[in-house]
C-alpha cells in the first residue's frame, strides 16, 4: 500500500474540487476511485460518490413520479373536459361545446362558404314515456334518438343534447335547401318506433331553425331556434319552422300562458260547458260533450284551442285532463241520480292521446268512476283522430281495459286527418264523431253528401255508432238521419252551456218525457 | 471453476469457534448488488436455517453501491451484524449504509475487532 505524498495530496484535492463541480453541474455519474490508502480524501470522494448515487436514484424516482402524475393530471383533465363539454348519457356535445362550435362556425362563415344553421328540436311525447315507463326507459330512448340524429348529419356537423329531451344540431355552411333536407331526414329518422328496453315508444319532433347571421352570438341563435321550435309545435306536432323576428312576442305569450294555466287549474279558473248530443230520430238528448273553458282574469273566457297546445307542451295536460274528467264524472253521477233516471246518456270527455299512452290512465278513470258511483257506461272518452299516433300498444291496452269496463270510446273529428280505419276495424272504439268539415254544405253539395254517406256506410259496416258534429240546420239533420246517422251535435240544438242551464234543460226534457208517456 | 475462484477471492465466509460467522471482503472491492446477494446466499447456505451473529470485515473495501446496501438491508440468516472497518473510507461507507437504509437486522460499526466480537456475543459493555 502506498501513501500519497504532499504533491499527490494537492492533486487529489484538485480532483475532489473537480468532482464537486461536475456533480453540481448535474453530472451525477461523476466519480473518483478511492486510492488504496483509504484516507480522509478517499473517504470524502467515496461519500460524495454515494451521495451522488443516492441523489441519482431519488432524481430518477422523482422523474418517474412526475411523469406518472403528469399523466394522471392529463387523464383528469380529459375526464373533466368530457364532463364539462359532453352529455354523459348520450355522449353528444353539451350546450357549452355546441355554443363554442356555433360561435366558431359563425366566425369562419366568410371563409368557409356560408353561415351555419342551428336546429333545435325536442321530442313530442317524451314526458309521457318517462312518466309511464320510468327514467331508465326514457334514458334508453334518448340514447337511441341521439344515435339516429348523429346518423343523419355530416361528420363536420355537431349534434348536442341541450338537456332533458331537447337536442340541437349545428349544420356548418349549409344552404336553406340543405337545412330543410336535414330537418326532414331528422323527422323521418324519429318517426320510426324506438325499442327502449322492453318498451316500444313513439316520439315525434318539432324543429326550429335559425340561420346564422354575422355578429350574432350562439346564445342568441339558440334562443331564436328554440323560439321557432315552439312555434312549430304550436302549429301542430311534427312541424319545421324557420325563425322570424315576430316569433319572440308569440313565444313570450306562450310562456306567460303556461304559468297562468298552471295557476288557473288550482285556483278554480276552469269552468265546464256542456253541449247536447241529440238522437236524430227522436230529438232526445242522448248525451253531452263536456267542454272546458278557462275564465282568464284578463283575457276573458278562453276556449281549449287557445291553451291546449301549451298544456300539452308543458305537461299541464295531465292535471287539466284530470280536472275535466273529475268534474264531468261527478256531474254525470249527479245527473244520473237527479234527472236522468234510467235513460241512455253519454258524458263525452275529450282526452289527450298522450294520456292514453300512460299505463295508469285506465285505472285512474275507473277509480274516479267508482269514487263518484258513476256507471262506466255513462262515460264516453273522445280522442282526436289526428292525434291517435301509430299502432301504439299502450293505447290499445288502455282502450281495451276501459271498454271492457263499459266505458265508451269515440274517435273525434273523424275525416279531418289521417285515417283511423285501423282502430275501427279492430273495434277499439264504439263511436265515430264525424268532423264538422264533412257536415257543412251537406244539404247543398251533392259531393259532400256522397262522402258523408260513404263514411256512415263504413261506420255501419263496422257496427259502430255515428255522431255528426257541427250540425247547424234542420235540413242537415234530416239528411244525416236519412243516411242512417243516429246522433247529431251542433248549434241546431244549442251552443255549449253552463252546468245549471244544462241541468235545467235535462230536467225539462225529463218532465216532458214523463208527461208525454 | 473460475467464477467460484473469483468469488472466493472477493469474499470469504467461515463459521468461527465462537459460533459466529466471519465474512471477509477483499481489500479494494467495490461491493455491488450482485456481490452482496452472492455473499448473502452463501451465508444462508452456511447457516442452513440457523441465525448466527455475523462479523463483516469490510476493511479496505473501495465502495458499496446503493444496490449492495439494499441487499444488506433485507432479512437474512444473521441475528446481528458487526461491521468492522478501520479507515475513514470504511467509516463513511458503514455509516452511509446504517443511516440511509433501515436495516432489518441489528447492525453496528466497529473499528475494534474485539469490541465487535464482544457486541456480537451479547456483551455490550465494551462497545
Amino acid at each position: 500500500m502506498t501513501t500519497p505524498g504532499p504533491d499527490d495530496a494537492d492533486a487529489r484535492l484538485d480532483q475532489l474540487v473537480e468532482l464537486v463541480v461536475r456533480l453540481a453541474s448535474g453530472d451525477l455519474d461523476a466519480r473518483i476511485e478511492a486510492s488504496p490508502a483509504g484516507d480522509r480524501v478517499d473517504a470524502i470522494a467515496v461519500g460524495l460518490g454515494m451521495l451522488a448515487e443516492e441523489l441519482q436514484v431519488l432524481t430518477e424516482d422523482m422523474e418517474l413520479r412526475v411523469a406518472e402524475r403528469t399523466r394522471q393530471v392529463a387523464d383528469a383533465h380529459r375526464q373533466l373536459e368530457r364532463l364539462a363539454l359532453y352529455d354523459q348519457l348520450t355522449g353528444l356535445a353539451n350546450r357549452t361545446l355546441l355554443s363554442a362550435r356555433l360561435d366558431r362556425a359563425v366566425a369562419r362563415a366568410e371563409r368557409r362558404g356560408g353561415p351555419p344553421a342551428v336546429l333545435v328540436l325536442d321530442l313530442d311525447g317524451f314526458k309521457v314515456v318517462n312518466d309511464s315507463f320510468g327514467h331508465s326507459v326514457g334514458d334508453l330512448l334518448l340514447v337511441e334518438v341521439a344515435r339516429r340524429l348523429r346518423s343523419v348529419v355530416r361528420d363536420i356537423d355537431t349534434v348536442a343534447r341541450l338537456g332533458g329531451d331537447e337536442f340541437a344540431v349545428v349544420i356548418s355552411h349549409a344552404t336553406v335547401d340543405q337545412v330543410v333536407d336535414v330537418a326532414t331526414r331528422i323527422q323521418q329518422a324519429l318517426q320510426r318506433p324506438v325499442q327502449a328496453g322492453a318498451q316500444q315508444c313513439w316520439v315525434g319532433t318539432s324543429i326550429g331553425i335559425r340561420l346564422a347571421e354575422p355578429n350574432l352570438s350562439a346564445e342568441t341563435l339558440l334562443r331564436d331556434a328554440d323560439t321557432a321550435m315552439y312555434v312549430a309545435k304550436g302549429r301542430g306536432r311534427g312541424g319545421i319552422e324557420f325563425f322570424e323576428s315576430t316569433m319572440h312576442a308569440t313565444a313570450l305569450r306562450r310562456v306567460r300562458l303556461a304559468d297562468e294555466l298552471r295557476a288557473a287549474i288550482t285556483d278554480g279558473q276552469l269552468q265546464m260547458r256542456y253541449q247536447s248530443i241529440v238522437e236524430l230520430g227522436s230529438g232526445r238528448i242522448a248525451g253531452v260533450e263536456a267542454l272546458v273553458r278557462w275564465q282568464h282574469p284578463v283575457r276573458g273566457l278562453l276556449t281549449p284551442d287557445q291553451f291546449i297546445s301549451v298544456a300539452e307542451d308543458t305537461g299541464l295536460v295531465v292535471p287539466l285532463d284530470g280536472w275535466v274528467l273529475e268534474t264531468a264524472i261527478a256531474q254525470v253521477a249527479k245527473w244520473r241520480s237527479t234527472v236522468l233516471g234510467g235513460s241512455d246518456f253519454g258524458m263525452h270527455v275529450n282526452i289527450s292521446p298522450l294520456e292514453l299512452r300512460s299505463p295508469a290512465f285506465a285505472d285512474d278513470v275507473l277509480e274516479r268512476l267508482g269514487r263518484h258511483r258513476a256507471a262506466p257506461g255513462d262515460l264516453v272518452l273522445e280522442v282526436t283522430e289526428t292525434q291517435l299516433l301509430g299502432e301504439d300498444a299502450q293505447t290499445a291496452l288502455a282502450l281495451e281495459k276501459l271498454r271492457a269496463a263499459g266505458v265508451g270510446v269515440a274517435i273525434d273529428d273523424f275525416g279531418s286527418g289521417y285515417s283511423s280505419i285501423g282502430y275501427m276495424r279492430r273495434q277499439s272504439v264504439d263511436t265515430i264523431k264525424i268532423d264538422r268539415s264533412l257536415i257543412t254544405d251537406l244539404d247543398t253539395d251533392p259531393q259532400q253528401l256522397r262522402v258523408a254517406a260513404a263514411i256512415l256506410g263504413l261506420v255501419e259496416a263496422f257496427g259502430l255508432t255515428a255522431v255528426a258534429e257541427g250540425v247547424e240546420t234542420p235540413a242537415q239533420a234530416a239528411r244525416l238521419h236519412a243516411l242512417g246517422c243516429r246522433y247529431g251535435q251542433g248549434f241546431l240544438w244549442g251552443r255549449p252551456v253552463r252546468t245549471r242551464t244544462m241541468s235545467d234543460h235535462l230536467r225539462a226534457r225529463a218532465h216532458a218525457a214523463r208527461a208525454g208517456r | 471453476m473460475r467464477e467460484d475462484a473469483e468469488r472466493e477471492e472477493t469474499v470469504t465466509l467461515h463459521l468461527e469457534q465462537g459460533g459466529y460467522v466471519r465474512c471477509d471482503w477483499r481489500r479494494g472491492t467495490r461491493i455491488t448488488g450482485e456481490l452482496a446477494r452472492g455473499a448473502i446466499k452463501r451465508l444462508d447456505e452456511l447457516n442452513d436455517g440457523i441465525k448466527r451473529p455475523l462479523l463483516v470485515d469490510m476493511r479496505g473495501t473501495a465502495s458499496l453501491t446503493r444496490e449492495g446496501r439494499q441487499a444488506f438491508a433485507e432479512e437474512y440468516s444473521a441475528s446481528k451484524v458487526a461491521l468492522l472497518g478501520e479507515s475513514p473510507v470504511d467509516r463513511v461507507i458503514a455509516n452511509f449504509t446504517l443511516s440511509v437504509i433501515v436495516m432489518s437486522i441489528p447492525t453496528r460499526y466497529f473499528t475494534s475487532e474485539s469490541a465487535a466480537l464482544a457486541w456480537l456475543s451479547g456483551d455490550d459493555t465494551r462497545t
